[in-house]
C-alpha cells in the first residue's frame, strides 16, 4: 500500500505537469480539444491525490509500522479513532492532507464550472494546477510520508524493518476537538486558493466586469467559514486542553491562522462595494492575493522554525520551500497587475462621506490594521534577531494592549455599517437610526457598571455591544414590519421570509450578532481569578463564590494511558452543586503526560480546575482552579457566526406575489370577474442594501 | 567598576539576603503583585507562556523562576529592579512584551503607525473620489449643462436619478 500511495503521489505530479502545460498551450491556441484534455488531467491529480492520502489512512488504520511516518506518530493501542488525526498530526502527513483538501476544492470548481466560462476556466485550472504542483513536489520529493525503515542486510542489500509498535501520538492530540480543528482550519487555508486562482485568472485573461468576483463569492465565504470554525475550535481545544486557563495566548501559530481570517474578512466587506458600485477593484484583487499569501506564510511560520511556536513542527529546511513558493506568487502577481492594471481600472467616485461605501473603507483600513499589527508582532522577534543579534518576546501583553482598542473600533464599525445607505446617508436618517440603539447602549454599559464590571474597556465593549446588537435587531424588525403589514403573517415568520429572501444580507447581521456575542465573551477576561494549592484529600479551596472539597485521588489503567484523577465535590454557600474530576494522563508510549481539564460551564462563568500533578518539593497534589467569566459567550458566539454564514451561503428565494382580494369591486367593472386589485411584488417589500 | 555594575552588585546581595531570610518552601498560593510581575516575564522553556500561566509541572524554567519572584516579592523589592534581574539572567527575551526604549520600541510604533498612514490614505482616497464625484455632478461654468434649461444635469436629478440606480443595484 506504501508503494501504492508513493505512485499514485508520483502519478498525480505528473498529471500536474501536464494540467499547467497543457492549460498554457490551451490558453495560447484556445483549442477546445486542449482546454478539455488540460481539465482531465486537473481531475486525474486530484483523483491521485485522494488515493495517496488514502493510502497513508490506510497504512495508519492497519498498523504498519514498517512506515516511519506511521511509526513516528501512531501505535498499536491507540483508538482507532485517534488514528484518523493521527494522519495529519506531523509534517510529511499534515502536507498531503493539505494537497488532499487542496483537491476537493479543485476538483469541485473544476466540476462545477466545466464547459462554462471558456475564457477564464483555463487559467484558473493553470493557478490551481501549480499550487497543488508545489505541494506535489513537497509530498514527492521533499517530505514523503511513504518513507520505509530499512537496515542493511546480508551482501549490503537493505531489507525491510518493520517495527514492533510506534511511538504513538502526541497526547495533546488525543482529545475529540484535534479530530476536527485541523481539517477545518486547512480548509480554510486550503480554500483561499479558489477565490486566489479566479482573481489571478481573471487578471491574466482580462475577464470582463465583475464576473469573477460573483463566481469566487461563495467559495471565499466557504473557505472563510472553515477558517473561523477552524481557529474557534483551535481556541477550545487549547482552553481544554492545554491547562492553563485561557483560550487564545497569541502563540504565533494562533496569529497565523487569524491574519488570513482578518484579511478575507476586510475581502468579504470590500467586495460588495465592487458589486454594487464597481469600485476598489485593484484593492479586491490585491487582499484576495494577501489573504493567500498570509495562508503561505502562516504555513511556512508553522514548519520552518522561524518562530518559536508550541503548536509548530519540529524545526526543518522546509520553510525554505515555503518562503521560495511565496516569493514565486509574490513576483507572478506583482507582475501580472504590472501588466494588465488597466483592466482594473474603476471610477471610483464617493458621493459622501456618510455612506456605506466609506463605512468599508473604515471597515477594511480596520481589518487591516489588526492585520499588520498581529503580522508585526509575530515577525518581529526574528528582525530583532536579525538587527541587534538577541531575539525578544512578544507575547499576549503586547497582543492585547495593541488589539483590544481596534477590536472595539472594528465592533462600533459593526453597527455603523449596515445602518448607512449606499452613496448618502441624510443626517434625519442617522438620527432615526442611531439614536435608540446608542441609548441601549449606553444603558447596558450603565449597568454593566453597575453589576461590577468596572473596566473601561469593557463598558465600551457592552455599550457597543448593545449598540450593534440593536442595530441588528431594528434592521429584522423594520423588514418584518413591513412583510407583516403585506402578508398578514406574525413578526417571527415575516423576518423568516424576510431572512431567506435576501439571505446574504440577513446572514450577515447574524454573523455581526455572533460576533457581539464573541465580544461579550472576551469581556470576561480582565475579571478572570485563579488559584493554585497543594491539595490533600479532605482540603479545601475557596475561589469566588464556590467550596472546593478534595475528597480522593484515584488512578485507572487505559490501554494507551494511565490517568490519576482527582474527586472535587463544588459547593456554594454550602449548598453542593456538582462534582468535578479533573485528570492528569501519562502515555507511557512516548512518556509525556497530558491534563484532562474538569469544566463546569454557564453562561455567567466557567469553574474550570486542572490536576496539575505532583508538587516537586514536597510530591503533595497541586490543583489550579480558575473562574473565568463570560467564557460560554465565545463558543455560542462561535457557533451563531457559522450559523450566519451558512445561512448567507444559501441561495435567496424567490419573492412570492401576494394577492390581496379587492375589497370593493369598482363600478367600471362591476359584472366582471374580480380582478385581484393590489399585488405585492419584491420592488415593494424593503429593499435591501446589503 | 561603573555604577551600573554596583547598582546590580547592590541588588544581587539584596535578593541573597532575602532569599535567605523567606522560607525556602514558599506557599502555592501567589500574590497579586507576583501574578502582576509574573505577567511581564515569559517562562524560559520554549513553551511561549507567560510565566505565570506556565502549567508544566517540573518545568525545569518556569518553577525555579516563580519561586524566585515569589521571594522577590516577599522580599518586597521594586518592580523594576525585579524583571531587571531576570533581564540580566535570561536577557531580554525573558519579558513578555518589547522594551519601550531602544529599537525593540519600533515593535510598539508600527501598529499606531499603519493605523495614522492607513487614516490618511483613507482620507485622501475619500477627498480624491469625493472630488471626482463633484466635478461629474457640477458642470464647468458655460458648459452646456449649465443653467436652468438643462435641469436633466442638474446635481439633484442626477443624484436622484443615481439614487434609484444603486436601489436597483442593491436590490437582491
Amino acid at each position: 500500500m506504501d508503494l501504492f500511495g508513493s505512485y499514485a503521489l508520483l502519478l498525480a505530479f505528473l498529471c500536474m505537469l501536464y494540467a499547467v502545460g497543457g492549460g498554457i498551450a490551451a490558453i495560447i491556441t484556445r483549442r477546445p480539444l486542449l482546454i478539455k484534455s488540460a481539465r482531465n488531467a486537473g481531475f486525474a491529480v486530484c483523483a491521485l491525490v485522494w488515493l495517496g492520502f488514502g493510502s497513508l489512512l490506510y497504512l495508519f488504520l492497519t498498523d504498519d509500522f514498517s512506515m516511519a511516518y506511521v511509526s513516528a506518530h501512531s501505535n498499536r493501542n491507540l483508538a482507532t479513532f485517534y488514528k484518523i488525526p493521527a494522519v495529519w498530526s506531523g509534517q510529511e502527513g499534515s502536507l498531503l492532507f493539505w494537497s488532499f483538501l487542496l483537491s476537493i476544492y479543485v476538483f469541485s470548481v473544476l466540476f462545477t464550472y466545466r464547459g462554462k466560462h471558456p475564457e477564464l476556466m483555463p487559467y484558473v485550472g493553470v493557478v490551481t494546477a501549480s499550487v497543488q504542483g508545489f505541494f506535489l513536489i513537497l509530498n514527492n520529493f521533499i517530505a514523503s510520508p511513504f518513507q520505509i525503515f530499512a537496515a542493511p542486510g546480508a551482501g549490503g542489500v537493505m531489507h525491510l524493518a518493520t517495527q514492533a509498535d510506534g511511538r504513538g501520538l502526541n497526547p495533546l492530540l488525543q482529545y475529540p476537538e484535534m479530530s476536527i480543528h485541523p481539517p477545518m482550519l486547512y480548509s480554510g487555508y486550503t480554500g483561499f486558493t479558489i477565490p486566489f486562482a479566479f482573481a489571478l485568472a481573471a487578471l491574466l485573461g482580462r475577464y470582463p466586469g465583475e464576473k469573477w468576483i460573483h463566481l469566487t463569492r461563495r467559495w471565499t465565504m466557504i473557505a472563510w467559514c472553515f477558517q473561523s470554525i477552524g481557529i474557534l475550535l483551535g481556541a477550545h481545544w487549547a482552553y481544554a486542553v492545554l491547562g492553563w486557563g485561557g483560550y487564545w495566548g497569541w502563540d504565533p501559530v494562533e496569529n497565523a491562522s487569524l491574519m488570513p481570517w482578518l484579511t478575507g474578512t476586510a475581502f468579504l466587506h470590500s467586495v460588495m462595494m465592487q458589486e454594487k458600485r464597481g469600485m476598489m477593484r485593484v484593492w479586491n484583487v490585491w487582499l484576495v492575493f494577501s489573504t493567500f499569501f498570509l495562508c503561505i506564510l502562516g504555513t511556512s511560520l508553522t514548519r520552518s522554525g522561524a518562530v518559536n511556536s508550541v503548536h509548530a513542527f519540529a524545526e526543518s529546511k522546509i520553510g525554505h520551500w515555503f518562503w521560495s513558493f511565496l516569493v514565486i506568487c509574490i513576483v507572478v502577481c506583482l507582475v501580472a497587475y504590472l501588466k494588465n492594471r488597466d483592466y482594473l481600472r474603476s471610477d471610483n467616485q464617493l458621493d459622501s462621506m456618510l455612506s456605506r461605501e466609506s463605512s468599508f473603507l473604515f471597515n477594511n483600513l480596520i481589518l487591516l490594521v489588526a492585520c499588520v499589527a498581529v503580522l508585526s508582532g509575530t515577525l518581529f522577534p526574528v528582525l530583532s534577531e536579525a538587527v541587534r543579534g538577541s531575539k525578544i518576546s512578544v507575547g499576549p501583553p503586547f497582543f492585547n494592549l495593541v488589539n483590544v482598542p481596534i477590536g472595539l473600533f472594528l465592533l462600533f464599525l459593526t453597527g455603523v455599517g449596515p445602518l448607512l445607505a449606499w452613496r448618502k446617508t441624510s443626517t434625519e436618517s442617522m438620527r432615526r437610526n442611531f439614536g435608540w440603539p446608542l441609548v441601549g447602549g449606553a444603558v447596558g454599559a450603565v449597568l454593566a457598571v453597575a453589576f461590577g464590571l468596572r473596566n473601561p474597556y469593557v463598558t465600551i465593549c457592552v455599550l457597543l455591544s448593545g449598540f450593534v446588537t440593536l442595530t441588528v435587531l431594528s434592521e429584522f424588525y423594520r423588514g418584518s414590519r413591513v412583510i407583516s403589514a403585506r402578508t398578514g403573517s406574525n413578526l417571527f415568520s415575516s423576518a423568516a421570509q424576510l431572512t431567506m429572501r435576501n439571505t446574504r444580507r440577513y446572514g450577515g447581521y447574524v454573523v455581526h450578532f455572533g460576533m457581539v456575542l464573541i465580544f461579550i465573551g472576551l469581556c470576561g477576561t480582565p475579571f478572570n481569578k485563579d488559584r493554585q494549592m497543594e491539595m490533600n484529600p479532605g482540603s479545601v479551596m475557596a475561589l469566588g463564590p464556590y467550596t472546593l472539597h478534595l475528597q480522593n485521588f484515584d488512578t485507572d489503567q487505559q490501554p494507551n494511558y494511565s490517568s490519576e484523577r482527582a474527586t472535587i465535590d463544588v459547593d456554594r454557600g454550602g449548598k453542593s452543586l456538582m462534582m468535578l474530576y479533573p485528570q492528569r494522563r501519562f502515555y507511557p508510549s512516548n512518556e509525556e503526560s497530558g491534563t484532562m481539564v474538569a469544566i463546569s460551564s454557564t453562561l455567567k462563568e466557567d469553574l474550570y480546575v486542572v490536576y496539575a500533578g505532583r508538587s516537586p518539593d514536597t510530591n503533595m497534589p497541586v490543583i489550579h482552579a480558575y473562574l473565568n467569566p463570560l467564557v460560554k459567550w465565545i463558543w455560542l458566539g462561535g457557533v451563531v457566526v457559522v450559523f450566519g454564514t451558512i445561512l448567507a451561503l444559501l441561495p435567496n428565494r424567490q419573492a412570492v406575489l401576494v394577492v390581496r382580494p379587492v375589497a370593493e369591486t369598482s363600478p367600471a367593472v362591476q359584472g366582471q370577474q374580480t380582478v385581484p386589485a393590489t399585488y405585492t411584488a419584491r420592488s415593494q417589500l424593503p429593499t435591501s442594501h446589503d | 567598576m561603573t555604577n551600573r555594575h554596583r547598582v546590580a552588585l547592590a541588588f544581587s546581595f539584596l535578593v541573597a539576603i532575602a532569599a535567605a531570610l523567606v522560607p525556602l518552601r514558599v506557599d502555592a498560593e501567589r500574590s497579586d503583585r507576583a501574578k502582576q510581575l509574573g505577567r511581564k516575564l515569559m517562562c524560559m522553556c520554549g513553551c511561549g507562556q507567560i510565566l505565570i500561566e506556565c502549567n508544566h509541572i517540573d518545568c525545569p524554567y518556569s518553577v525555579p523562576m516563580l519561586k524566585k519572584l515569589d521571594q522577590l516579592v516577599v522580599a518586597n523589592e521594586a518592580d523594576d529592579l525585579i524583571l531587571q534581574d531576570y533581564v540580566q539572567q535570561y536577557g531580554e527575551k525573558v519579558l513578555s512584551a518589547p522594551p519601550t526604549k531602544g529599537f525593540n520600541s519600533i515593535a510598539w510604533y508600527i501598529p499606531g503607525a499603519s493605523f495614522v498612514l492607513g487614516l490618511a490614505i483613507v482620507g485622501f482616497v475619500i477627498r480624491l473620489w469625493s472630488k471626482r464625484h463633484t466635478e461629474e455632478f457640477v458642470p464647468a461654468p458655460g458648459a452646456p449643462g449649465d443653467g436652468a434649461a438643462s435641469s436633466s444635469a442638474r446635481p439633484d436629478s442626477r443624484l436622484e436619478r443615481a439614487r434609484q440606480q444603486a436601489d436597483q443595484e442593491t436590490e437582491d
